[in-house]
């Protein structure tokens, strides 16, 4: 084996064990940020091509593959969101209903579920960071572009949201 | 918020499908197709890169700077700095201002003799002290003559002396002394400025003699043409000349009205008036051709050739950091409102886009 096809094979099968070992933070992430697993689905694949081209780029000095990772999928699904507005203005339709595939996750009780597709995306989003994946107030900061007090305040302000209409669907 | 609802959330975090597995699988083990070519020339400016580009370029200046001033040799050449090494830095430094002095006053019809002007005399002359190589004023030709001599003598004995001898010269050649002055402390060095007025027919005699007073340290000479100045000066006399008899004319003629004639004698008062202000222009001119002013500076002060060489170095060196810092100051006022405008562009795009984030995260 040549020294590129072999440097070839060391870099594709580090970025391998990488989609391989975040692969489901970036998927929870995206069903939390979209509320719909299809979509999530979707949007994982696109965001692990992007993250492939993007590797060489990628410096673990400034971020854990994981953040990187997420701050991809933010995009991807940011973007997704921008052309699905300009498609809903071209056709001329205001906020149709959405056929969702059917919960955020297996077992999530149903007041949850309701109250958490209440919540905003920027909520849901803050939450999927910090609950479910479990980041840092820094790494969530840097997913998101905003800083780590303004990601407590907004962690604070959605969990409370998400509390309170938990009780009213009680 | 619960600990009931947050435990359940993390217990109901959503997995990846197999089948999402499968195809990231899939995508992983293509080959990634290559990035945009402008995308791969994007370079973001991280504070990492920025601690390693600025000393970067800071060290690359001084070292542009290094090299340029100790390889350059913009005035006399290495043969030069040889045959009188001690006094390289101040003649350098002499002549440098004398050509900054000399040169933009040269007339254009002096072009051919203009860059020996403004050189200093070669290095054989500055050794062995003679003034021979100094440009001789055309003949013929009105020209203004300046001579700036800088010599160096043994000690005060000697200096009260070359100024007397200087003196002596200058009349001896017909010439005479315009400004004198004399400094001979108890300690440290003397020094004496003389301005001497020669007859500009007899100046290169009188230089060759006062270059050997003492050690050249350095000499320059500037000849501005007056020749135009002149010949203007009487073109315009003539044609005053002629004015002047044209009103004489019209003022014998016996049909002119009282009117006319007042004008006419207020006309010729005025162009009599003026020829004589012509006239003493172009003799002023001319005593300004028949008179060259040499300056000659004569000092004591002892020069360490090794001193002199470091220090003159060393200047360069200064002096290509300056131009560089010249250049970067410029480069900055005239790119920085580009600049300005630039990020104030980005920062107006980035704010609008934030805002439309913002707005979409609201809104799913």
């Amino acid at each position: 084996m040549t020294l590129p096809a072999r440097r070839q094979g060391a870099w594709s099968a580090s970025f391998a064990t990488t989609a391989e070992e975040h692969l489901d933070d970036v998927y929870a992430y995206l069903v939390y940020l979209t509320r719909d697993r299809s979509l999530a689905e979707d949007l994982t694949a696109d965001t692990f091509e992007k993250a492939l081209k993007l590797w060489r780029r990628f410096d673990p000095a400034r971020a854990s593959a994981r953040t990187w990772l997420c701050q991809i999928a933010r995009t991807t699904a940011l973007d997704w969101f921008r052309a699905e507005e300009r498609r809903r203005r071209r056709e001329e339709r205001v906020a149709v209903p959405e056929q969702l595939e059917a919960g955020f996750a297996e077992g999530l009780s149903p007041e949850l579920e309701a109250a958490l597709r209440e919540l905003s995306a920027g909520e849901r989003e803050v939450i999927a960071l910090r609950v479910l994946l479990e980041l840092d107030g820094e790494e969530a900061a840097r997913v998101l572009g905003i800083s780590p007090t303004a990601v407590s305040t907004r962690l604070s302000r959605a969990l409370g949201k998400l509390e309170e209409k938990v009780t009213v669907h009680v | 918020m619960s600990e009931t609802l947050l435990n359940e959330i993390r217990a109901t975090r959503p997995a990846a499908p197999a089948a999402l597995r499968e195809r990231v699988r899939s995508i992983v083990a293509e080959k990634p197709a290559r990035e945009p070519f402008l995308d791969r020339l994007r370079f973001t400016w991280g504070w990492r890169r920025l601690v390693l580009v600025v000393p970067a370029a800071v060290v690359v200046a001084v070292v542009a700077a290094g090299v340029i001033g100790l390889t350059r040799d913009d005035v006399g050449g290495g043969g030069e700095r040889s045959a009188s090494g001690p006094t390289t830095a101040v003649e350098r430094t002499m002549r440098r201002r004398e050509a900054l002095k000399v040169a933009p006053n040269a007339s254009p019809s002096l072009n051919q003799s203009a860059p020996a002007q403004a050189a200093p005399a070669p290095a054989a002359d500055a050794a062995t002290g003679s003034a021979g190589a100094a440009v001789a004023p055309a003949p013929g030709q009105l020209q203004r003559y300046e001579a700036q001599l800088s010599l160096r003598v043994e000690d005060l004995e000697g200096l009260s002396g070359a100024t007397k001898r200087a003196q002596q010269i200058a009349l001896q050649y017909g010439g005479s002394i315009a400004s004198l002055r004399y400094e001979a402390p108890v300690t440290g060095s003397g020094s004496a400025q003389i301005t001497l007025r020669i007859p500009t027919a007899r100046v290169q005699g009188a230089l060759a003699q006062l270059s050997q007073l003492g050690t050249i340290l350095g000499q320059s000479y500037g000849i501005d043409d007056l020749q135009q100045q002149a010949d203007s000066l009487q073109t315009q006399i003539e044609q005053t000349q002629r004015r002047i008899v044209g009103i004489l004319t019209q003022l014998e003629s016996p049909t002119l009205s009282a009117e006319n004639r007042v004008v006419l004698q207020s006309r010729l008062a005025a162009s009599r008036q003026k020829l004589t202000n012509l006239r003493e222009s172009l003799r002023g001119t001319n005593a300004e051709a028949r008179t060259a002013t040499v300056f000659l500076s004569l000092t004591t002060e002892e020069i360490q050739p090794g001193a002199v060489g470091g220090n003159s170095r060393l200047d360069d060196i200064k002096d290509v950091l300056a131009w560089e810092g010249i250049a970067l100051l410029y480069l900055a006022v005239v790119a920085g409102p580009f600049l300005l405008l630039g990020l104030l562009v980005w920062l107006a795009l980035r704010l609008a886009r934030r805002r439309q984030e913002t707005r979409l995260l609201q809104q799913n």
